[in-house]
């Protein structure tokens, strides 16, 4: 027990328990200074993008890693008799207090006092995680906002707001955003609700599946589904359903790209959603139940309220996403005289180069707006809320299903037949036939697509060069800044490390061509000092997903820090071990696997990007995003398809990779499970 | 933590290092396929042991797009321009950017299709014709057929904002008494679509999405050769031709190896390699490739280069105005 905490139960204040330290960032105080409050409010703004939030973890106990301690240690920790200090005073191992200010010690400003014992927090752990965020974050945004404001102040603004195209690219935005919530919300809840509450079989296999598009690029979902529908898809033509000459693409209209968007989000509603129904209370059901009550009643009474919170707040990220896609649209879109925001940027910079850097920053700064929205009505909905059950969750399902259980299995499959296997299948026939237009049978079948890009094209080669190397500088170069970065916001609560997880954030949940403009305003000129222009080489791609997976990278490793027992590491402390010390010998080998997750969560995501680096990339440059994007530009969607195919084939390792690590990771880490 | 660190400085070295070898070698901007860009290169690698060639894929316009801007941040990366038409390169020409190098091998070229001070060099013929689905009711002669009832709504064409082809095809048939804008504007009440680059035509053609599209030759060519169902069509009234012209630019880095690669594609040897990827060679007696009509039966629309270069912008607003495009 902390002074501070002794001196608040003093005051008759309640002591927090350790219970509600879930596995997400540290919990919003519920009462602040008001300056700190704000923070707490913008933080869990944010927070929704962390895979669907940290409710799930709510009302668990933080888990014990005392038993993996490393064989030395733990024989030091259990055969010593460590001297009398004051502040560890009634802590005992294992079960030791996080040194933790309870509510009015904070309102009256106290924190934690820190032990006088040899090297504490750092000095310059807070300035180096400071520099970090500043760098990837307040920077480029400033710059970006910056710009925006000149191009308010010129009078520009007004002019190209209310351009014919700017007007058209917004109200397509808009329309497919929304579009493809709706269909994300039925099918993230159709989903949410079948695993979290009934008895289905397959759970696992069926969240994994589910959370695939998620994870496989916007891009090849795009295509894979061109060569699924279409008058010349290979698998209609050779199941002779192809639709009659002439017909056009369906996809390519506003309804397929929200279509496509639905189905490449549906998964951020699922996840939202299943968080709040986990901690739904079974005992409550069974009551009903046992009251009398049909299963549509305890639905509609008990469930339905639980959930729709975790709906809307899913929907909106559902429309956040939306807004912010770039790959569906420019996919599917551009072919069509589509343009939305995105694109919007896209093409200009891609047409008409640098001189147009005020027109993007201001439709940046406009998608930014629109996210921003979306961001407030998700806050909204969770406002107030407190998802805290009393009783057992996650231990039967409230409905069995009876007869109706395969019936509802064999939806749940059927849907992902359709969204999932249908397409990936199109896909790989359009990687193995010749040319557009012809049937795949035997005689045509060849694996010549994934000659030429495996070996002949030499663009594939430096494009899977620069994603591997991007991914892996990204997955393992964030380590170096979230893993004090982590230490920092579990050690420390307050306004500060409030502030240090909002930043932090800030750039992840902000769509991706928003902040490749921000780094183009901030890189294009020659870095001062040096003058070298990181402009045009991979150097400025490599900035840009450092800001904008930050936060992926540090969402493991805080949960792992989070539900590490500070005891071991006062112990450590206590036993003279200095802060690097203490990291190579206590922390380190604990928050290993959840690093190990972080790794593997950013290199997956950093790998298939897309957005960012359509806008950042150039010559010796490309990432497999562009390159994808590029082969199908070029009018060879033979290679595009084949090269999507091995990248599809990239993911489901690496999805699997995590899988197999699973049971070393601190809970609430893999969306996909529970 | 340590293996950690050791891991992310040898993967950041590694980057180094490769970015450093890229400035070495030879950068190529090119708007050909990726196949064909390939292709190209690695033939000239092969007869140029020693020179590396790095090289970016992109539309016309787009390429433009990314070179002005480098060229504006005062670090332009290319060294070699192989690009749709003599437009742009004679744009640049006239802003500076080109280095003029009289190449040996211009010798068995007609005048016409280089630059007099040897700013840039065609490589070859591409023309823009009509292609057509094989199983489209109606097998188009002439461009007027594109406009009849019978094709409407089915027409597509690639948009002159995306390629260089487009722009100069667009400003040919606008210029040819009896087309004119009057044309596409009947194109467009027709239900014509026009966006993207040739690729996005040769993909809605061969799947059946549109039945006619306005296309260079040598996709469909090929297309067809490799069993896609369409057929290639050169009009009755001529087609419009834009002939890759390759230059360098004065700020390359490596200029003895640009030369080498500028005299290599319009090399013999390199005219054959432009034949067997199925274009129409620019150098005088080398053969055509299969699939082409005989060269004295292709009629290929005038252009008037500086006119062209001069009213480019005004033609591109005339026609984002017809068809509503970006």
């Amino acid at each position: 027990m902390t002074r501070a905490d002794e001196i608040a139960r003093s005051r008759g204040a309640p002591v927090e328990s350790d219970a509600e330290g879930g596995s997400g960032f540290p919990e919003p105080p519920r009462r602040l200074p008001s300056g700190a409050r704000r923070f707490g409010r913008l933080r869990s703004f944010f927070r929704g993008f962390f895979f669907g939030g940290g409710e799930a973890a709510e009302g668990r106990r933080p888990r014990t890693t005392f038993g993996k301690l490393p064989g030395a240690l733990t024989r030091t920790l259990s055969g010593v008799e460590l001297p009398p200090m004051p502040h560890v005073r009634e802590a005992g191992f294992p079960k030791a207090r996080p040194p933790r200010c309870s509510r009015e010690g904070r309102r009256f400003g106290f924190r934690p006092r820190k032990p006088r014992v040899p090297g504490g927090e750092p000095a310059w752990l807070l300035p180096f995680v400071l520099c970090a965020v500043l760098l990837l974050s307040v920077l480029p945004l400033a710059r970006l906002a910056g710009a925006g404001v000149n191009g308010l102040v010129d009078g520009e603004a007004a002019r190209l707001i209310f351009a014919p195209a700017t007007l058209a690219a917004l109200r397509n935005t808009l329309l497919t955003a929304t579009g493809g919530m709706v269909v994300s919300l039925i099918l993230g809840s159709l989903f949410a609700f079948a695993l979290a509450l009934t008895d289905i079989r397959g759970k696992l296999i069926l969240s994994f599946a589910f959370m695939l598009p998620m994870m496989i690029p916007p891009q090849v979902t795009a295509l894979a589904w061109v060569e699924m529908s279409g008058p010349a898809s290979p698998l209609l033509k050779t199941l002779g359903l192809a639709p009659p000459l002439g017909s056009p693409q369906p996809l390519y209209s506003l309804s397929g790209i929200a279509l496509l968007l639905g189905v490449q989000h549906a998964p951020l509603v699922f996840l939202a959603l299943k968080a709040g129904l986990a901690a739904s209370p079974r005992d409550g059901i069974e009551a009903a139940r046992l009251a009398g009550a049909g299963p549509l009643r305890v639905f509609r009474d008990i469930v339905l309220p639980l959930g729709a919170p975790g709906l809307i707040a899913g929907g909106a990220i559902a429309f956040v996403s939306g807004v912010g896609n770039f790959g569906i649209p420019a996919i599917l879109g551009i072919p069509a005289g589509i343009e939305t925001l995105p694109t919007l940027i896209f093409s200009r910079l891609a047409s008409f180069g640098a001189a147009t850097f005020g027109e993007i920053a201001l439709i940046s700064t406009l998608i930014a707006a629109i996210s921003a929205a979306g961001l407030i009505v998700q806050q909204r909905a969770l406002q107030g809320r407190d998802y805290r059950l009393i009783g057992h969750s996650g231990a039967r399902a409230a409905f069995s299903l009876g007869r109706f259980r395969v019936a509802v299995e064999a939806l749940l499959w059927a849907v992902l037949v359709l969204v999932l296997a249908a397409p990936l299948l199109a896909l790989v026939a359009s990687s193995l036939v010749p040319a557009y237009g012809v049937p795949l049978n035997f005689d045509t079948m060849s694996l010549d697509a994934y000659g030429e890009i495996l070996f002949r094209q030499s663009i594939t080669l430096t494009a899977l060069k620069n994603s591997l190397f991007l991914a892996s500088a990204a997955a393992l170069g964030l380590l170096a800044v979230t893993v004090p970065a982590a230490y920092l916001l579990a050690r420390r609560k307050g306004a500060l490390a409030g502030l240090v997880a909002i930043l932090i954030e800030i750039p992840y949940a902000l769509p991706g061509i928003v902040l490749a403009v921000a780094f183009i305003l901030t890189f294009a000129a020659p870095l001062p000092v040096v003058g070298v222009s990181l402009y045009g080489t991979i150097w400025i791609i490599l900035a840009a997903y450092f800001s904008s997976f930050l936060a992926v990278s540090l969402k493991p490793v805080v949960s792992a820090m989070l539900q590490m027992d500070p005891a071991l590491e006062e112990a450590a402390r206590l036993a003279g071990a200095g802060f690097f010390r203490r990291m190579r010998d206590v922390l380190l080998p604990l928050v290993a696997p959840a690093a190990g997750a972080s790794v593997i969560l950013v290199f997956l995501i950093a790998a298939n990007e897309l957005t960012v680096s359509a806008l950042l990339w150039s010559a010796g440059t490309q990432t497999l995003g562009v390159a994808i994007f590029n082969l199908d530009d070029s009018g060879s969607s033979d290679l595009a398809a084949a090269l999507s195919v091995l990248v599809v084939l990239l993911v489901i390792a690496l999805m699997t990779a995590l899988e197999l690590l699973a049971k070393h990771l601190p809970e609430g880490v893999l969306p996909w499970r529970n | 933590m340590k293996t950690l660190l050791s891991a992310v400085a040898a993967t950041l070295v590694a980057g180094l290092l490769s970015t450093a070898a890229h400035a070495e070698s030879l950068v190529l901007y090119t708007s050909q396929p990726n196949e064909d860009a390939q292709a190209t290169v690695d033939a000239f690698e092969a007869a140029n042991p020693g020179v590396e060639v790095e090289w970016v894929r992109e539309g016309t316009t787009k390429i433009m797009a990314k070179l002005m801007a480098e060229i504006e941040a005062g670090n332009p990366v290319a060294d070699v321009l192989l690009i749709a038409d003599t437009v742009t390169m004679q744009r640049l020409k006239e802003g500076g950017h080109l280095l003029a190098y009289k190449s040996p091998e211009a010798a068995g070229y007609d005048a016409a299709l280089y630059d007099a001070d040897g700013a840039y060099y065609s490589t070859k013929m591409i023309t823009t014709g009509i292609v057509y689905n094989t199983s489209a009711a109606m097998k188009p002669e002439g461009w007027q057929d594109l406009a009849k009832p019978e094709a409407k709504g089915l027409v597509t064409m690639p948009s002159p904002l995306t390629s260089g082809a487009a722009l100069i095809h667009a400003e040919t048939l606008a210029a040819i008494p009896g087309l004119g804008w009057d044309y596409y504007k009947a194109l467009a009440e027709n239900g014509a679509t026009a966006a993207g680059g040739n690729g996005g035509v040769l993909k809605a053609v061969a799947t059946g999405e549109k039945a006619y599209g306005m296309l260079v030759d040598f996709m469909a060519i090929r297309e067809k050769a490799k069993g896609a169902p369409v057929e290639f069509v050169f009009p009755a009234e001529g087609v419009s031709a834009v002939t890759e012209p390759v230059g360098i630019l004065k700020t390359a880095r490596n200029v003895d190896a640009a030369k080498k690669f500028v005299d290599f594609l319009i090399s013999e040897e390199g005219q054959k390699v432009a034949v067997k990827m199925g274009y129409i060679p620019a150098r005088n007696g080398v053969a055509l490739p299969e699939g082409y009509p005989a060269r004295e039966t292709i009629k290929v629309l005038p252009v008037d280069a500086a006119a062209a270069v001069k009213n480019s912008e005004a033609a591109l607003k005339t026609f984002s105005g017809i068809f509503g495009t970006n």
